[in-house]
């Protein structure tokens, strides 16, 4: 953030100040986070308990900021409270899926090859070609609630956050590797879904 | 590993993409998935499904979600008083 006529100041600026009791600074920090983390919650949780999630995050960040000792990143940290703030809502309102999701990881035969064709194997990477929009999101909204917690928080973070695997191993008090593991099965996972959606089998 | 088949390549294609395996097991996974047109097709959708569910889960923040933001706020601590 450099080159503007008026710099906006880093974050570290904007949470010493906080952190100090300055109000407008933690203002400042809620709009320039808000819509991100809004984002987030709706993908933790639903459209409908996000704004729930968003307020709980910001005043847990009031509270907070002031023993934030700066060993991570601001964002990885705020991710982190927003992360468990969306879990307590998930916790409240628990939906589980009858079947299980292992039907949507790949196939393979005796000997480790791929069952499923070149093209199909394909074809969920044109699923937002070959679907309506609407639908599209209403179905991701629905299968990536439907992954087990953990599953979820790594994928949301890492693939849809685009966090770093180092940063989302931070926020979620985890090592790399775990965000690793968890991440693909959940990208497996899902793969297969969007698969499923368009006709094939994964 | 001696022979690369489809299923490690599966297992090992995070790990491959953080850049986190050992030289000779990339290379030997690089080998298969040249020579695999499954593997090809696989690793296509495997990147897209990130990509296409981020723009499928996009949401903007609405004004009214703003404002009892800010009320909510306001309410519990001492920001927002002069908005």
């Amino acid at each position: 953030m450099n080159g503007g006529p008026a710099q906006e100041p880093s974050d570290e600026t904007l949470v010493a100040r906080a952190a100090a009791g300055d109000d407008s600074a933690f203002e400042t920090i809620v709009t320039r986070y808000q819509a991100r983390v809004f984002r987030l919650a709706c993908r933790l949780t639903s459209e409908t308990d996000a704004p729930d999630v968003l307020q709980e995050t910001f005043l847990q960040v009031y509270r907070h900021l002031p023993s934030f000792r700066g060993e991570s990143q601001f964002r990885t940290w705020l991710y982190r409270i927003a992360s468990n703030a969306a879990l307590m809502h998930r916790r409240a309102a628990t939906r589980r899926r009858s079947e299980p999701l292992d039907e949507f990881l790949p196939k393979f035969d005796a000997h480790g090859q791929h069952v499923a064709t070149p093209a199909e194997l394909q074809v969920a990477s044109r699923a937002d070609e070959l679907l309506d929009r609407q639908f599209l999101a209403g179905k991701a909204r629905e299968i990536i609630a439907e992954l087990p917690d953990v599953y979820r928080d790594a994928f949301v973070l890492r693939d849809l956050e685009e966090m770093s695997t180092e940063e989302v191993a931070s926020a979620l008090g985890v090592t790399p590797a775990t965000v690793r593991q968890r991440a693909h099965r959940a990208r497996l996972i899902l793969r297969g879904y969007l698969s499923e959606l368009v006709g094939v089998k994964p | 590993m001696n022979e690369t088949v489809c299923i490690s390549g599966v297992e090992l294609l995070m790990d491959y993409l953080d850049g986190v395996l050992s030289a000779d097991v990339k290379a030997a996974l690089d080998a298969h998935v040249a020579g695999c047109q499954r593997c090809t097709a696989f690793v296509a959708s495997y990147l897209a499904t990130a990509r296409i569910l981020r723009d499928a889960t996009d949401a903007s923040l609405p004004a009214a979600v703003e404002e009892s933001l800010a009320a909510f706020l306001r309410a519990r601590t001492n920001a927002f008083r002069s908005r």
